[in-house]
């Protein structure tokens, strides 16, 4: 249980994927405009990121070990995150057009999203139980929907402050996203990993 | 033994498309959203300004709206005839041809014409002088001149002319900007039906003597006009009106005009005379 909670605690804070990985930056910034938007990125993250974690497990483990062909755990880990995708775009459009439109692209990008893959990667590399590589996808999740409110709050303020004119639009944003994986470093020897 | 790796390879890649490929499959039928498929044809139709004249906030929203049937296809001022007609075409719909309505300015006092009362410094809009004792102009229903209505005309159709505003009535579209916008409520949309249109240049509601005082161009209420044109033209709240529906069936336009004592009644031509 102990170990569950570290490593739920490790993807979502110490070892988060957009701050400390740098992993998925495309939606981090793309769409950290409106706090609305970024939690309903973030979730569908998450969730196809939960999913991810289970199927590919399964799949590494039933299918590509038993048949000795771990070296494709590249392609068929993008096929399950693309299709994953696919389903979550179509549950998305069903439930909340509005959301749908205000994510735009960045939807179906998240197929293309390296956090994804990189947590796929990440659970087969560190030899993680059914149960284990599931709790490191929802932390990754969660660390992911952190990143992007955050962010999606700070850029809410900022949109009233008086910035420099060089600065403004993503000179700032960037500034500021270094600034955040700077603090999240603060975290580091907080889980040895 | 690598002939084996390769068979089993390309089997185990060809199940999983195949599996993921039919969970695809069902799941989208399951989840399929009912999108009409005429919406992308009536949005391409649409000029795509989201101006909001029709009282949606983009055009993609009108177009979802009469996909629905919600609304009727001549919404869109924007567009014109033309539009109307090719959304009439998508939708099977048959509407009757409207009228085209153009905002006109009932003020005719430009920089010279217009009388000053005092001296304004103040932001030069025309809703801050309306606001500040009506700005420098003695006139209190008249044209103010600082050209509120031409920043709000999202069609680039009315231009300052000597500090009255001209409107291109081949450009307006009658979204109703300019109206919302002008602090004196000086233009309105009307109907034109005939090539000529025919207007009181005033929105004075004062007393003949009064309105002499106030300005050189303004209605005095004298009623000539309505003698002339046996109606058509009326007088109402000392203010002559144009009963715009009958305004064709004016005769003798020129007499009317050119009898106006205070030359207020204003014949806005066809394009060949600049109108």
């Amino acid at each position: 249980m102990i170990n569950l909670t570290l490593i739920f605690i490790a993807a979502a804070i110490t070892h988060n994927f957009v701050l400390t990985y740098f992993l998925g930056i495309c939606p981090f910034i793309g769409v950290s405009k409106r706090i609305e938007q970024a939690v309903g990125m973030g979730i569908a993250t998450t969730f196809v990121m939960t999913l991810a974690a289970c199927v590919t497990w399964i799949i590494y483990h039933f299918i590509l070990i038993r048949f000795g062909l771990p070296f494709l755990q590249y392609a068929s880990f993008i096929i399950v995150i693309a299709s994953l995708v696919q389903i979550v775009e179509m549950f998305i459009r069903k439930v909340s057009p509005a959301l749908y439109r205000a994510l735009g692209i960045y939807l179906p990008l998240i197929t293309t999203n390296c956090a994804i893959l990189g947590l796929t990667l990440f659970m087969i590399l560190r030899k993680y139980t059914f149960l284990e590589g599931v709790v490191f996808g929802v932390g990754a999740g969660c660390g992911f929907t952190l990143a992007l409110v955050i962010m999606a709050g700070i850029r809410e303020e900022l949109e009233c402050c008086d910035i420099p004119k060089p600065l403004q639009g993503a000179g700032i944003t960037l500034i500021i996203a270094g600034m955040l994986a700077l603090s999240f470093m603060g975290f580091g020897g907080l889980i040895s990993r | 033994m690598i002939g084996n790796t390769v068979l089993t390879s390309i089997l185990s890649m060809a199940g999983l498309g195949l599996f993921f490929a039919s969970v695809l499959a069902v799941v989208n039928q399951k989840l399929k959203v009912k999108e009409d498929p005429r919406v992308e044809g009536i949005e391409g139709a649409l000029p795509g300004l989201n101006c909001g004249a029709c009282g949606f906030a983009s055009c993609r929203q009108y177009a979802e709206a009469l996909a629905k049937e919600e609304i009727s296809p001549d919404q869109c001022k924007a567009g014109g005839e033309e539009v109307i007609n090719r959304l009439s075409e998508i939708l099977n719909i048959k509407i009757e041809k409207k009228i085209k309505q153009v905002a006109v300015l009932h003020c005719g006092a430009d920089e010279s014409a217009r009388k000053k009362k005092a001296i304004y410094r103040g932001v030069k809009t025309c809703l801050a002088a309306h606001n500040m004792f009506g700005g420098e102009v003695s006139c209190a229903y008249g044209c103010l001149g600082y050209a509120d209505c031409v920043k709000a005309c999202p069609f680039d159709a009315i231009k300052m002319v000597n500090g009255l505003p001209k409107i291109d009535k081949y450009k307006c579209v009658a979204c109703g900007k300019c109206v919302a916008s002008c602090p004196r409520n000086l233009i309105t949309l009307e109907k034109i039906d005939s090539r000529d249109f025919i207007y009181v240049a005033c929105n004075n509601l004062d007393k003949g003597p009064e309105t002499r005082k106030a300005c050189s161009v303004g209605c005095i209420a004298c009623g000539l006009c309505q003698k002339l044109t046996g109606g058509i033209f009326y007088v109402e709240n000392n203010l002559a009106r144009v009963r715009y529906d009958k305004a064709k069936n004016i005769a003798n336009t020129e007499e009317v005009i050119n009898k106006c004592p205070t030359k207020c009644i204003v014949n806005e031509k066809p394009k060949s005379n600049g109108g």
